[in-house]
């Protein structure tokens, strides 16, 4: 079961008409790094023409500019990163993230850790876990590019976060998944069911372990960047019934998860997911989860 | 594993005090760390990075980290203002010529360390100088030694400067 057929078919199903769609480039302000700095007026300066993102505090997608925003002084001075703008929903989601003990449980190459320490001030503490050198030190480079002080990076697979000993106050799980075609041209060739089924199994052992060392009036925001429903309402439906979560309602872009999925019934709590289908940005879907009380 | 640091801080002019109990090394990476990373740390565990990253010592060499020279930069006395064509040069990884510099502050002389800022004040590395200043006409007055366009030859996996940048001093 693969090819672009069958998967436009499944989104179709769901509810999307297939389109082509290339996501626009998008920036995220580190408010920390550019106090008593112009960040806008000096990008504008220098040719690059911006759009604040509507559904963003600190994000503008990039529609026009002669060079790379990757290597303006700016960027290297930390003042911005570049995050895809669905990518920037994830963090924003969580309450009160101040002093907060915080695990990124994926966390490399980094966007979202530098956005967590960001909304958190550099207070508290952000533990963020990896396991592939490169990206991990795509991670570390960045942590040092944009100057941040809370963070502590360990080379351990999320599904063996519990050895830290830890208890979480907020878990981001930015899990490994399938992505989408809108940020890989390649995606309908490269990609079969099984491909997904997997990442699916992979996510759930993270799913477990993250439940295991969240604290009791803790959160966990769970977001992938795939269109496919194994990675999705299906699993959260799973860690809904086996794990003692449930979900929070959320106010974010995208369209309510749907409840129903190929003619399974899913827990009704389920459309308080969002799923976003590719457009302005690419495809992605966002959950918050607490303990059920 | 403070005194490499403050040494290195002293070639700019500038005196740093760091609190000896949340100064981290893991491996040959030198950490400034917060109480609450501080706590963490003493837990064990393999951790790789934790808050401030200072630099690493390399061969009894000290390279410092960009994070260290933004906390220099404000103590610093050696220091030249660059216009932006010099500036995005000096990012590129070149030298600076006479013919950039807006503003010179503290020793101008030759073999002087001095941080290199745009004319936002925003620190871009450091250099040392090539020639004393005041005598120098024209021509490369500041070699670069380190830049922050080091992050985008990091990314490319482009040599970095740190083989360049041991060359210059030893500290510790």
């Amino acid at each position: 079961m693969f090819g672009k057929e069958f998967f436009v078919n499944r989104y179709r199903l769901l509810g999307w008409e297939f389109r082509d769609v290339t996501p626009r480039q998008a920036i995220r302000v580190n408010t920390m790094n550019v106090k008593g700095v112009n960040l806008v007026e000096r990008l504008k300066g220098l040719g690059v023409e911006l759009e604040e993102i509507p559904f963003l505090r600190g994000g503008y997608w990039i529609l026009h500019s002669e060079f790379s925003v990757g290597a303006t002084v700016e960027y290297l001075l930390g003042y911005y990163s570049i995050q895809e703008a669905a990518a920037q929903i994830p963090a924003t989601l969580f309450t009160d993230l101040r002093g907060k003990t915080v695990l990124d449980a994926c966390a490399a190459p980094g966007g979202k850790t530098i956005q967590l320490a960001d909304l958190m001030e550099n207070t508290g503490v952000i533990v963020a876990l990896d396991v592939n050198g490169r990206r991990l030190n795509a991670l570390m480079n960045q942590l040092e590019r944009c100057r941040v002080k809370n963070a502590i990076v360990y080379r351990l697979d999320a599904r063996k976060a519990s050895k830290l000993g830890l208890k979480f106050d907020r878990i981001l799980l930015d899990v490994p998944c399938s992505g989408n075609f809108a940020t890989d041209k390649d995606w309908f060739r490269r990609r079969t069911l099984a491909d997904v089924e997997r990442n699916a199994r992979l996510q759930r052992e993270i799913l477990a372990e993250a439940a295991k060392i969240l604290k009791d009036d803790g959160e966990i925001v769970y977001a992938t960047c795939s269109l496919e429903p194994e990675e999705n309402e299906l699993n959260i439906d799973w860690a809904v019934k086996n794990l003692g979560l449930e979900t929070v309602e959320i106010e974010c872009y995208g369209e309510e998860a749907p409840t129903e999925i190929f003619g399974k019934r899913l827990d009704d709590s389920i459309r308080n997911c969002r799923r976003i289908w590719p457009d302005k940005t690419q495809g992605f879907f966002v959950c918050k989860l607490k303990k059920r009380g | 594993m403070a005194k490499p640091i403050e040494d290195f801080a002293r070639l700019f002019g500038a005196e740093l005090s760091l609190d000896r109990s949340l100064v981290a090394r893991k491996g040959n990476k030198v950490f400034l760390l917060g109480p609450n990373l501080k706590a963490l740390v003493g837990k064990g565990g393999e951790w790789l990075f934790a808050g401030i990253y200072l630099g690493k010592i390399e061969g009894g060499k000290f390279l410092p980290s960009f994070p260290l020279l933004f906390i220099i930069a404000d103590r610093a006395q050696n220091k030249v203002v660059v216009d932006d064509k010099a500036a995005w040069l000096f990012v590129c990884g070149r030298d600076i010529f006479k013919e950039g510099v807006l503003e010179a502050k503290g020793s101008r002389r030759k073999g002087a360390y001095t941080l290199v800022l745009n004319r936002y004040g925003e620190c871009l590395g450091f250099g040392v100088m090539e020639k004393d200043l005041d005598k120098a006409k024209r021509g490369v007055v500041v070699k670069n030694v380190l830049d922050v366009g080091d992050f985008l030859r990091r990314e490319r996996g482009e040599r970095t400067s740190e083989a360049y940048l041991a060359q210059f001093y030893f500290v510790g």
